[in-house]
């Protein structure tokens, strides 16, 4: 009971500090800079100083975070990545040299690019979809949280589930994974799949693709519900029929949800490493880059300066989507 | 939302396809809760989705040792059964690892040296010999058994019963809750910000945390965990604390909050927030009193999102928090009984289906407050 | 809901603490076969009050079998031991030590891992009393002692760790009446295995069952294959300066082991499922095949931890045992025996640590966990008598009289090879590469590590 007890006074008092320090600052903010009464030059002046320091009381743990917890760590990487193997001795470029002659980078490269092509676009589009469809049936919440459901499921789980649907059983025994089955049911001869290369990377995607649908079908669906109804109903009374509707209407109105989906599950992809760990430890050529990284990093005592030279790679790759969206918000901006 | 009234083709169609799609993202799921219900003995040896219908299994089990061998006659006799209790039907049977089906049900099998073996329907089996057995082993029987679909509980009763799993319950729940409501209260206000303030240098920012999107977490986790132990000796605690694993959460989930928030944030109706403004309210109103019931569907998912990663998480646990039985969290513990006995088809459905239970719980949970936070905050 | 689930994790809870009250496994004094005077011996050193933390690869019954021998420590001594195990050990070790969090104590499955770590300057070498004293207590205590020697970030040589626990791994195990059945008998030599092989397939069965998968370590099970018959082709002078690298990866002796391997796994006809199915099937699902009905095999060669992945009520010497991987008659190169073993070393040194240490390496700490299951020790000062099972004791015979004992080359080797591109190399020869191709990557691999 004393772990329970602790546990919630430890809670509480972590998330009423976190609430005390916004309201805290914001009624300091107000008591040192009254805007509501005093003489007019004064107000103004205070509104000015207020309005000056208010973003920042808005954003500072925000930044101070993000300052400590990713920001710093990738200065710290950035050094790494021209030092030996313990941090201490300087290399130079020999790292970057390793890297562009290793076969091992360019078969992570290349899957990663296919990885990047077909997940966040199969996953996006699926969301699309079902999103669009479950809204208009009676029981779409309940199809919505099936298909939601493998969000749920901790990679541990989802590793297992699908182990179960890839196991291969030799010749004449009962298949009991749910692929072999069938395909020895059409009468086929039984695959190890995973290790059929190039294909074996379609099999791992698959898996993501599963897990992620969810994702984008919850804030998409968000965004669709956002629509005014008076834009459809007016559709509907020129005589749109349900796929102009859709084409013509819906994806231009939530356009920009559907790019911040695509640019979310991009990076999600870019990071990812369990899947590719847990089914195949990037064998019979399924190395990705994130997967490289983290054996670099940790595996036979840790080789940092390799490690770090990976992840700044993954970081370089993902610029054109960050210039993108800084255009994108930049956009949106004008006349704010 | 959106109905139509008419019951056109293209309403079937939809039905037909969702329905569809539904069937194919929950199959995989389903087949591991049935696998998780399921013997042991079937779950590794038929498929799932021949759960209900009877599975036939070739078996191989020892009889009694010599010693328990009665004198019937001038025979001398070794009997038992083979199922010892659970249900089955035995159609074939054998005596040798070469020949498992050599004789049908009821036999009474040659044997060498004028030795008989019978083997009944019912499992119920008879040695006999004209001379003494001798030795220490068990002679072994093969048999072709039809066995009925056997569900059972055991499997989760053994991963229940394993040794901390409550405490590694409780802190699971310790971690994650702080770990998602910090990210969201933080990102929101930053998010506003970011969205609806002027100031310098917020262009640089947006930018900057789309960047800070891609930082592969296992680089962060060595300056950071020297950094702990700095402070942690500083303030004389040790580096494993839950406040620093909330905040690490925290920072690794904040551009993503940030980013899926200020996106939501942005598209709210300027109308509403530059007239709140006129009226002569401040930021800080506009955000409470507007934008944050506004933003309750937006809040309600990354909450959901930011739930399930934290819950699902076991790197970050294993680094900042430690792996002692005292701070093991949930999916630690699964892992260790996968590790264990990782050949264990039973104990992996099972303690694969528990790590899901909590989040689904959280997900079913949040998602009425999510069509209702949408309705109520009727923007249009 | 929720909160009959609470409820249930608080009784939970409470259970656990009161199955941790329960005290010393056997009594001290009691048991005459047991080396009391050594526990005694403990006493003299007081740490009340002092933890010594142990971070280790041991989870499950593993763990708890381990946590019963250190509750000696804790009772002799007063400290607390706080063990953590994970299977993940070898990657948490590097975040640990690297950021200053490290545990008192380290028990490394693989050597190499340690000499990567002491190279960094992350391990606190021992005294030369306790170097002295494996010396004179292990069984070929010299080679022990070699084994533990690292050098450190100056470059230095020191003796950085204690052997405690050891792993036999050229065992064929095999279901006795399986072999009764067909008529089969025990090989003497390599050729009578080769030939027994061929024999199974002629009379319609399959010989081998093989698994390579391991999840993140796939493919390790191979080199184990590799080793011990490079062992047996060759020289072990070969083997030693294989381990180096002082011969490349891609020597034909090398090659020539790897191929041998082949004769056995790249047979589709000797290995249960066809060669393909060796790289996928997990190393724990494997040796089941041998006690299905049919038998899917009838020979699976692994260390003497597997019995622990039998199917449940296997009962060994009965249902299943073991024989030595017999050497070529033909090669006069005596009876090569291959091994491994778990290293305890200091990465944070304290009082506490030091005295840890002092009864990891009396034969106490061995006998305690030897008469419990999966243990072999090499310390000579631990009563064989102990042992909970024949096969155990017969297991410790093998490597405490072996007269070339070799450890695990692949845990020798730098992490990145012997931990990687090794367990890599030996997936894509089962999957049809050549020999020679995939020897000579590996030998790239090794060649940018320096």
């Amino acid at each position: 009971m004393g772990q329970l007890a602790t546990a919630l006074v430890t809670m509480i008092l972590g998330v009423m500090g976190c609430a005390a320090y916004f309201y805290g600052s914001n009624f300091l903010l107000d008591k040192i800079f009254p805007t509501k009464s005093g003489a007019a030059k004064e107000v103004a002046r205070n509104l000015r100083v207020a309005n000056t320091i208010r973003p920042w009381l808005f954003l500072g743990p925000a930044v101070l975070l993000l300052t400590f917890y990713l920001f710093y760590p990738v200065l710290e990487s950035i050094r790494l990545s021209f030092y030996g193997r313990s941090g201490e001795e300087f290399v130079g470029l020999s790292n970057y040299k390793w890297l562009f002659s290793s076969d091992e980078f360019y078969e992570s490269f290349r899957n990663n690019m296919l990885w990047l092509i077909v997940v966040p676009t199969a996953a996006t589009f699926f969301g699309l979809i079902i999103a669009t469809m479950t809204d208009r049936i009676w029981w779409g919440n309940i199809a919505k949280s099936l298909i939601f459901m493998p969000m749920a499921i901790s990679f541990v789980g989802a590793s297992v589930i699908w182990k179960f649907i890839y196991d291969f059983r030799t010749g004449g025994e009962d298949q009991i994974g749910l692929l072999n089955a069938l395909v020895v049911f059409f009468g086929g001869e039984p695959q190890t799949w995973l290790t059929i290369p190039i294909w074996n990377n379609f099999f791992l995607m698959v898996i993501l693709v599963w897990i992620q649908t969810g994702f984008a079908m919850v804030i998409l669906s968000a965004a669709l519900r956002g629509i005014p109804d008076e834009t459809i109903e007016a559709a509907v009374l020129d005589g749109a029929n349900g796929f102009q509707i859709f084409y013509k209407i819906m994806v231009p109105q939530i356009w920009g949800t559907i790019a911040v989906v695509w640019t979310t599950i991009t990076i999600l992809v870019l990071k990812v490493f369990d899947i590719v760990l847990a089914m195949t430890n990037a064998q019979w050529g399924t190395q990705v880059l994130a997967n490289q990284m983290f054996s670099w990093m940790f595996n036979g005592g840790g080789d940092f300066g390799r490690g770090a030279v990976i992840a700044l790679v993954i970081m370089v790759l993902v610029i054109p989507i960050m210039v993108w969206n800084i255009r994108r918000a930049n956009e949106e901006m004008e006349g704010r | 939302m959106i109905t139509s009234s008419k019951r056109t083709p293209l309403t079937y169609l939809v039905h037909a396809t969702v329905l569809f799609l539904v069937i194919i993202w929950t199959i995989p799921t389903a087949g591991l809760f049935i696998s998780s219900i399921r013997d042991k003995s079937q779950l590794s040896t038929s498929g799932w989705w021949t759960a209900l219908s009877t599975s036939e299994q070739r078996l191989v089990a020892r009889a009694h040792e010599p010693k328990a061998q009665t004198q019937v006659g001038d025979r001398y006799v070794i009997s038992g059964n083979l199922f010892e209790g659970d249900a089955g039907e035995i159609t074939k049977f054998g005596s040798s690892s070469l020949r498992p089906d050599e004789f049908d049900v009821g036999v009474v099998a040659e044997l060498k040296k004028g030795q008989t073996l019978q083997v009944m329907e019912n499992g119920d089996y008879l040695f006999s010999s004209p001379s003494e057995w001798k030795g220490s082993r068990g002679q072994r029987i093969f048999y072709t058994a039809e066995t009925p679909p056997r569900f059972t509980l055991e499997n989760y009763r053994e991963v229940l019963s394993a040794e901390g799993l409550g405490q590694s319950f409780i802190n699971s729940l310790t971690v994650t809750i702080p770990a998602t409501i910090i990210p969201i209260l933080v990102a929101a206000f930053a998010a506003y910000a970011l969205a609806w303030m002027r100031f310098p240098g917020r262009a640089l920012l947006v930018a900057a945390v789309v960047g800070l999107l891609v930082v592969p977490l296992q680089m962060s986790l060595i300056p950071l965990l020297k950094s702990y132990n700095m402070i942690g000796e500083f303030f004389g605690v040790g580096s494993k604390t839950y406040v620093g694993i909330w905040l690490a959460h925290t920072g690794f989930g904040l551009p993503l909050a940030i980013y899926l928030l200020r996106n939501y944030i942005v598209g709210l109706p300027r109308e509403i927030i530059e007239s709140a403004r006129v009226d002569g309210a401040s930021d800080f109103d506009i955000f409470r009193k507007i934008v944050l019931p506004l933003s309750f569907p937006a809040l309600a998912s990354f909450a959901i999102f930011q739930f399930l990663w934290v819950w699902n998480d076991l790197l970050i646990a294993m680094v900042f928090l430690g792996n002692d039985a005292e701070h093991m969290v949930l999916t630690g513990q699964l892992r260790e009984l996968l590790g264990s006995r990782g050949g264990n088809w039973e104990i992996l459905t099972a303690s694969a289906f528990i790590t899901i239970i909590i989040p689904l719980c959280v997900f079913f949970g949040l998602q009425r407050y999510l069509v209702r936070g949408l309705l109520a905050g009727s923007v249009k | 809901m929720k909160k009959s689930l609470l409820s249930a994790a608080v009784a939970l809870t409470l259970s656990v603490n009161a199955a941790h009250a329960a005290d010393l496994l056997f009594k001290p004094g009691e048991d005459s076969r047991f080396s009391w005077d050594a526990y005694e011996a403990l006493k003299a050193v007081d740490l009340s009050g002092e933890t010594v933390s142990v971070f280790g690869p041991w989870t499950g019954d593993e763990k708890s079998n381990f946590e019963r021998v250190a509750a000696y420590f804790e009772k002799a001594t007063g400290a607390k031991v706080k063990y953590a195990g994970s299977d993940s050990f070898e990657q948490q070790i590097v975040i640990d030590t690297q950021a200053g969090s490290a545990p008192n104590i380290a028990v490394f499955p693989q050597p190499g891992l340690a000499a990567d770590l002491a190279a960094k300057g992350f391990i606190t070498p021992l005294s030369d009393t306790v170097k002295e004293g494996v010396k004179k207590d292990y069984a070929a205590g010299q080679s022990w002692v070699d084994l533990a020697t690292f050098k450190n970030s100056k470059g230095q040589k020191e003796f950085d760790g204690v052997f405690y626990r050891a792993d036999l791994k050229s065992l064929v195990w095999y279901s006795p009446d399986n072999f009764a059945d067909a008529g089969y008998d025990i090989p003497e030599t390599m050729e009578d295995l080769k030939a027994l092989t061929q024999q199974i397939v002629d009379d319609g069965g399959t010989p081998w069952c093989i698994g390579l998968g391991s999840g993140a370590a796939t493919g390790w099970p191979a080199t184990d294959w590799v080793e011990d018959l490079l062992l047996r082709t060759q020289p072990a002078s070969v083997y030693d300066k294989w381990v180096t690298n002082e011969i490349k990866f891609d020597d034909p002796r090398v090659v020539g082991a790897i191929e041998e391997f082949g004769w056995f796994a790249r047979n589709d006809e000797f290995v249960d499922g066809g060669a393909g199915a060796v790289a996928s099937t997990d190393f724990r699902d494997s040796p089941k095949g041998m006690f299905q009905s049919p038998p899917k095999c009838y020979m699976h060669r692994q260390a003497s931890f597997i019995p622990a992945f039998f199917p449940e009520g296997t009962k060994l010497g009965l249902d299943a045992d073991f024989f030595y991987f017999p050497s070529y008659a033909s090669k006069a190169l005596g009876n090569p025996v291959l091994g491994a073993g778990t290293l305890v070393s200091i990465t944070n040194d304290s009082k506490g640590a030091r005295a840890f240490i002092d009864f990891i390496r009396s034969p106490i700490s061995h006998e305690l966990w030897m008469a419990q299951t999966g243990f072999i020790s090499a310390h000579l000062g631990a009563n064989p008598e102990v042992y909970s099972s024949e096969a155990a004791k017969k297991q410790g015979e093998i490597i405490r009289y072996a007269t070339t004992f070799r450890f695990d080359g692949s845990d020798l080797m730098p992490g990145k090879i012997g931990a990687g591109s090794f367990w890599t190399g030996m997936v894509d020869y089962t999957g049809g590469e050549d020999a020679k191709d995939v020897a000579h990557d590996i030998q790239k691999t090794w060649d940018a590590l320096k």
